[in-house]
């Protein structure tokens, strides 16, 4: 062996990198970084940081570089092949109407939100993973715009999507997430964003859409999935590193960030109850239940995680057991929603066939017969009658997570769950424990929250009836809403499929 | 078929089966890389491939790109060997880690003592030359008519390097252990490899020293603590060896002599399942449970070395990071078997622990 010693990659790396930022002299360091102090975290020692990766910004390039390169050209040979014509139905086009309004805007919150947080984090190395992750965050909702962009040559209601989603009822469900995430602390927003979502509920979310779209056809969508999640190894390493540090660091930190847990896993649970909905009846080839999606990713992956964090004295989040009892009704729940207020969303719904209903029968045999197949069933009847049945009301919003009130006691699937508070003279409403307990822990904050129907009632969404309303969220009625029986995208795709079907001839 | 795969920094060498991937055959000596989806999408098992032939298998080609495959890149979870390979992956480097050539050795069985009813103490004295050996490491005997090798931790001290102690517990059924309980006497022929395993002391990191051993999981803690104590070592030094009962302690004498001589050693037996009436004047309880009182549930700046049964293992960690000590100043050594490796599902929070 020769003398002198070659180093590791870790100490290469931090030959490199440490020593970058100083301590400021013209301003006081708590000036400098005034936003991380507020949320009573205590940090004693920043460089006890371990980089979860080590990469530099020039390699960072040259390997983003590369990854647009593959994607942009299975874009162009998807586009040239006609590829839309080859996905298994035109149904499955709803499915990326729901990813480009109710996601792929994430992306860029999320962009902004670690963008605000590398700024304000007064730690190098988390400085420079947040700036990562950020610049990874706009190149996702970049691609993912490309991507879907394709489809919008041919199918309704994703024109408007930035538009829409700052406008429509149901979107304010993710936007209010992001939001909230965006507006906390800059701990919060990593354990928010880079611990809860990215870490324990980002399987949920992605690999639902991924595989959806391989098995439906949409080999697209699946690049530009393969392509971020590339990125994900970085953004799930850095949520696992940051509430190691923030548990190491002070024992005070650990109820602080057990709250933090608490209240983002039931928000991410409920936001991902549109997944649930996408995954049970959206896809018109299924890839498997919300339930057994839950199951593997959450039950198990999950238990295993907070098994190992048990060893911080972190506890499996409160909700946590209710959110697996309800993954037996979510999606039911959720595609009941949108079928009865499909006149007021951006994308088509259908009566599931009956082949449909004997797989939900089969994937949920504790719930589906006994609550919702009846439903269907006589939803079916009423359709047949010529009387579909279309919900007229304004809905009474959930004060935290802005869902309908639509979801049912836990433990009693007859009874609507409703929840209330008191707060400066006022009554405020939930849909559940969890998310009551969020707003009794910050109401100040909730309050302020921009409720899409009493927006309405206030006469700030274009007026008072509901074409004044989708005519301010730029929806055209009859082409980007109700069902997908009889709508533009319907002929559309019969007309290729008999221009198939004649070709063949 | 197996090749050989050499990993650097620690300049390690492991078998890997023909359809093995990289990752799985290091997970399962031991050897914690850097990982997350497991199925060669994310690229969080990055490595590069300094020598030999790979097979990417199902790497993404966004995981990993065309440049890197060019500059000899690999993904751990998906590469597998098509001959001997020697890579760097991205490991932590010890500076304490001294990198020892392992041998074989042909011994002859010195003495033979019964420790207790059911450990016997083993002095085998090597025959072609003295061992090169690092406190905490083991080495793999070899015994007639026996198939397979079993590991054992060394109990002596480096410098008494012309032999090594064996301290072994006598398995129920053990076929290995039988032999050596029932059939090997003094002067018989044993061979064996060493010396292996990553269980050493980071001499270089200072401060105060806690070992928990349990059973005959002391071998390693004992040859660590008379190699310090031997070099002068000057920080607070204190072993805490659990038991069930008086019955099963040994090493009382010398470990009391030796906190005699030296101040900043204690030595803390301690016994779980004693009976109360026995007078037993010493700590009772669980190795975790003594330790969590003698230093009133705060570990903080301790590094804490744990040699014994996975349960005991597992109790200890808890405490420790309970008492605020956490991964990187607790060291230990799993020894991981195909079933253990299988039980359960864990998240990659810990690298070792």
């Amino acid at each position: 062996m020769s003398g002198t010693k070659k180093l590791g990659l870790r100490q290469r790396y931090e030959h490199m990198t440490r020593g970058l930022d100083w301590e400021t002299t013209y301003q006081p360091m708590d000036k400098v970084f005034p936003y991380d102090q507020f949320e009573g975290i205590k940090i004693k020692d920043w460089s006890a940081w371990e980089d979860p990766f080590r990469l530099t910004m020039d390699a960072y390039w040259k390997f983003q570089a590369e990854k647009e390169r593959k994607l942009y050209a299975v874009l162009d040979s998807f586009a040239q092949n006609n590829g839309q014509t080859g996905i298994s139905d035109a149904r499955y086009a709803n499915v990326l109407k729901l990813f480009l309004t109710g996601v792929s805007p994430l992306e860029y919150a999320a962009h902004r939100g670690f963008a605000f947080t590398g700024r304000h984090l007064r730690g190098s190395g988390t400085r420079v993973a947040c700036q990562m992750q950020s610049i990874d965050e706009l190149r996702h909702v970049q691609t993912q715009i490309h991507t879907i962009s394709h489809f919008n040559k041919y199918f309704d209601g994703l024109s408007e999507f930035p538009h829409m989603h700052d406008r429509v009822w149901y979107l304010s469900v993710p936007k209010s997430f992001f939001d909230d995430a965006r507006t906390a602390g800059p701990f919060e927003f990593m354990i928010a964003v880079g611990f809860s979502f990215e870490y324990v509920l980002t399987n949920l979310l992605f690999v639902p859409f991924m595989s959806g779209a391989a098995y439906n056809g949409d080999m697209s969508t699946v690049t530009f999935g393969f392509s971020a999640q590339s990125d994900e190894s970085r953004h799930m390493t850095l949520g696992i590193e940051v509430i190691k540090f923030l548990l190491e660091q002070h024992p005070d930190n650990l109820p602080i960030v057990q709250k933090w847990v608490d209240k983002w896993f039931w928000r991410g649970h409920r936001l991902l109850g549109i997944v649930a909905m996408m995954m049970d009846y959206m896809l018109p080839k299924k890839v498997m239940s919300w339930k057994e999606a839950w199951d593997i990713y959450f039950t198990e992956a999950g238990g295993a995680l907070f098994q190992d964090l048990a060893r911080y004295g972190l506890k499996m989040p409160k909700g946590a057991e209710i959110a697996t009892a309800e993954a037996e009704h979510i999606s039911h729940q959720n595609w009941c929603t949108f079928y009865q207020y499909t006149h007021a969303a951006p994308f088509h719904t259908w009566m599931p066939d009956n082949e449909h209903l004997d797989w939900l029968s089969e994937k949920y045999p504790n719930t589906f017969d006994k609550y919702y197949r009846p439903r269907w069933e006589q939803w079916a009847k009423m359709d047949k009658e010529g009387k579909r049945f279309y919900n007229g009301a304004l809905v009474q919003l959930c004060q935290t997570c802005q869902i309908p009130m639509v979801y049912t006691e836990p433990g009693d699937p007859n009874t609507i769950c409703f929840r209330e508070t008191q707060h400066g003279g006022q009554r405020y409403h939930f849909c559940s424990d969890g998310c009551k307990d969020i707003f009794d822990n910050e109401p100040e904050k909730y309050i302020q929250a921009w409720m899409p129907v009493q927006q309405i009632f206030q006469g700030n969404c274009g007026g008072p009836t509901v074409p004044d309303v989708l005519n301010w969220y730029n929806l055209k009625f009859g082409v980007d809403n109700m069902d997908y029986a009889g709508s533009p995208d319907e002929a559309l795709w019969n007309e290729w499929h008999a221009d198939k079907v004649k070709a063949a001839s | 078929m197996t090749h050989q795969l050499v990993i650097e920094p620690l300049g390690e060498r492991i078998e890997v089966a023909e359809d093995q991937t990289i990752l799985d055959a290091c997970l399962r000596q031991g050897i914690y890389l850097p990982y997350a989806c497991g199925h060669g999408l994310c690229g969080t098992c990055k490595i590069t491939v300094l020598d030999g032939e790979i097979d990417h298998a199902d790497a993404s080609s966004f995981a990993l790109m065309d440049f890197e495959r060019a500059e000899g890149r690999a993904l751990a979870c998906t590469a597998k060997l098509k001959g001997d390979c020697e890579i760097e992956a991205d490991i932590e480097e010890e500076p304490d880690q001294r990198r020892i050539p392992i041998r074989d050795f042909s011994t002859k069985v010195e003495t033979i003592t019964p420790l207790t009813g059911d450990v016997k103490g083993l002095r085998l004295r090597l025959e072609n030359g003295p061992m090169d050996f690092q406190a905490g490491q083991y080495v793999n005997i070899t015994l007639p008519g026996i198939e397979g090798t079993r590991a054992f931790s060394i109990a002596n001290a480096p410098s008494d390097n012309g032999a090594v102690e064996l301290q072994i517990r006598r398995v129920p059924n053990g076929k290995g252990t039988g032999y050596i309980f029932d059939v090997l006497k003094e002067g018989d022929s044993i061979k064996l490899s060493g010396p292996y395993g990553r269980f050493f002391v980071r001499k270089s990191r200072g401060g105060p020293l806690l070992f928990l051993g349990g059973g005959t999981g002391v071998s390693s803690p004992r040859s660590m603590i008379l190699d310090l104590l031997a070099e002068g070592y000057d920080q607070p030094i204190t072993l805490i060896h659990g038991v069930r009962t008086q019955a099963d302690l040994y090493g009382v004498e010398e470990f009391t002599a030796l906190a005699a001589r030296h101040a900043n050693f204690r030595y803390v037996p301690a016994l779980s399942s004693e009976p109360a009436e026995s007078g037993w004047p010493g700590a009772r309880g669980f190795v975790h449970e003594v330790a969590e009182t003698l230093y009133g549930g705060n570990f903080e700046g301790l590094t804490a070395y744990l040699c014994g049964p996975p349960v005991m293992i597992e109790a200890c960690v808890n405490s420790l990071m309970r008492g605020r000590l956490f991964e990187k100043h607790i060291i230990t050594e799993r020894f991981l078997t195909a079933a253990d490796a299988e039980k359960k599902s864990r998240s990659p929070l810990f690298k070792n622990l």
